[in-house]
């Protein structure tokens, strides 16, 4: 320590590099926070706008649906009906999350900043997809609280349950990272939102078994990787299910993993942020 | 002329400017901002008149397989046919009122307010240019949602004035309610609590899936103070043919709603509650 810096001793030191790891914890919960604090602040839109709308879904369903006798499924409607509301919400939180964090940066000019932030690509994909799986189970406690209501309980498999929101909220919150990096604008997110992610989602059997389709429609249907999620989410809760679980959750899991690589690639070549 | 004129560009002029005079209306006025309004939404038509048909068209399909042998409706009515006026309808009212929220909303937002609240128009011819954007807004969606369905789906047109009537004084509604909301609101938050707590509500538990006369007669009495109920019951009407409130005593309501609707807004804009300090 020398005479001549008079101010560093009031610092006790003169700053240094904070040294870590093969992976940076500090800047990863950093980042993480910044994104549950985005999403959570607006908690009125975020948690409470969900609950309420599936509250509303139920209701109309139940007053529209006047004959006791109505199954769906071989299991009463609202019963059917519930764990794809929940599904829903879980998912449209997943979608929102990253996707509009980094559509929201990027109109500021602020998100080519990533790029200098001391955090690898995989901290960046692994601290978003960790504030979307957080954030769906969340409203997903939320809005299956509220439902209880219209009967429902304890779900018949509380793990698979977790295992199937979190694949479920990961496989579309990494597609909603790559279509937030993709997206230019709010037009193009609100385009992927409303002419793919909501047909993939809402005709995946939230509201209706695919036993009510046509064959040729059954077989596209079960294309549809979402429709694992909701039959495996539906499974949990109440022990029905349409595919087998286990084929369930090796097809989502095999999604998160496809989509997980393809948005690693993106981030570290730097996709339409880094020219 | 002398030299100094015409390097100042005056000179092709074939006069100099003066006051444009009009009469007891600024027509000219009223054109502008309704042609501003219609632009606004056309240059984003995917998101204003694309994304609200296709979500229609699915919740329609969705709705459909839902409950085609659980609900049971009017008499001789399939439920799909029932249900279509009832999710047009919905797309209409919610267009309307986004269209005029929001444009009020961005303005504030965006500090240009000024450039609407400056130019010689007075009030009323504010809230005409307004609501002729959102009913031109409202009736595009309704009109291109009805034709798609009915090029799918094969509709019946009961009465087609009905339709007219209530599409556009039902759009008229959303629209002066969204001007009320947009002058009100003061971020977007307060916006999106109004659509989420109010506009989605009141449109999901209006009828648009059931028919009111099944339900039990609480929810009838509760059915009937919603405004929305018989924006959807009488555009069904025009369609079907049946509906579960007399038909003049929905067209009385809607025109009463809208006549309340545009003096308050007409009152904000007087007294320029939350516009002028």
């Amino acid at each position: 320590m020398s005479t001549d810096a008079p101010h560093e001793p009031i610092l006790g030191g003169a700053p240094s590099a904070r040294r870590f790891g093969a992976v940076n914890w500090r800047g990863l919960a950093t980042f993480y926070l910044r994104e549950m604090q985005r999403g959570f602040k607006i908690w009125k839109i975020t948690l409470a706008a969900p609950a309420i709308r599936a509250l509303l879904f139920a209701s109309v369903f139940g007053l529209a649906i006047d004959r006791p006798d109505a199954t769906m499924a071989g299991m009463p409607f609202l019963e059917f009906l519930v764990p794809g509301l929940i599904a829903v919400a879980a998912l449209e939180r997943a979608f929102e999350s990253s996707s509009f964090s980094i559509v929201y940066d990027k109109t500021e000019g602020i998100f080519a900043d990533l790029s200098i932030l001391p955090l690898t690509p995989g901290e960046i994909v692994l601290g978003y997809a960790a504030a979307t799986v957080s954030g769906s189970l969340m409203v997903a406690a939320v809005v299956w609280a509220a439902l209880l209501v219209f009967g429902g309980g304890l779900p018949h498999a509380p793990l698979a349950l977790l295992f199937f929101i979190s694949a479920g909220s990961l496989m579309v919150g990494l597609f909603s990272q790559i279509s937030g990096l993709w997206s230019r604008k709010w037009d193009y997110i609100i385009s992927v939102q409303t002419f793919i992610f909501m047909p993939f989602v809402f005709l995946s059997g939230v509201f209706f078994s695919l036993g009510e389709l046509s064959d040729s429609a059954r077989d596209v249907a079960r294309f549809n990787p979402v429709f694992y999620v909701v039959d495996g989410i539906r499974f949990a809760l109440t022990g029905y299910g349409e595919a087998d679980p286990y084929l369930a959750a090796a097809v989502s899991l095999g999604v998160v993993v496809l989509l997980w690589v393809a948005a690693y690639r993106l981030f570290a070549i730097g996709y339409r942020f880094k020219s | 002329m002398n030299e100094k004129a015409a390097a100042d560009g005056t000179a092709r002029l074939a006069a100099p400017p003066r006051v444009r005079r009009f009469g007891l209306v600024n027509w000219r006025g009223v054109w502008t901002l309704y042609q501003r309004e219609v632009k606004r939404f056309l240059k984003v038509f995917t998101q204003t008149i694309c994304a609200p048909i296709v979500t229609t068209l699915l919740f329609y399909t969705i709705f459909s397989i839902a409950l085609h042998d659980r609900v049971r409706v009017v008499s001789d009515v399939p439920f799909a046919v029932f249900l279509a006026p009832g999710l047009i309808m919905m797309a209409i009212l919610q267009n309307s009122f986004q269209n005029c929220s929001s444009s009020i909303m961005v303005a504030k937002v965006q500090g240009n307010i000024v450039d609407v609240l400056m130019p010689p128009m007075s009030p009323l011819e504010l809230i005409c240019g307004y609501l002729g954007g959102g009913v031109t807004r409202g009736i595009l969606v309704g009109a291109v949602t009805t034709i798609v369905m009915t090029v799918v789906a094969g509709f019946p047109f009961h009465d087609i004035g009905a339709i007219v009537y209530f599409g556009i004084a039902a759009s008229a509604m959303l629209c002066l309610l969204g001007m009320i909301g947009g002058i009100w609101a003061e971020k977007f938050d307060h916006m999106a609590a109004i659509t989420n707590f109010v506009v989605v509500p009141l449109s999901f538990l209006s009828g648009t899936f059931y028919s009111i006369g099944r339900l039990p007669e609480m929810w009838q009495t509760i059915a009937h103070l919603n405004p929305f109920f018989y924006a959807i019951d009488g555009f069904r009407y025009g369609f079907i043919g049946q509906g579960d409130a007399p038909l003049w005593l929905g067209m009385l309501v809607l025109a009463g709603i809208d006549v309340v609707l545009f003096f308050i807004v007409h009152r904000m804009l007087v007294t320029g509650y939350k516009l002028k300090s």
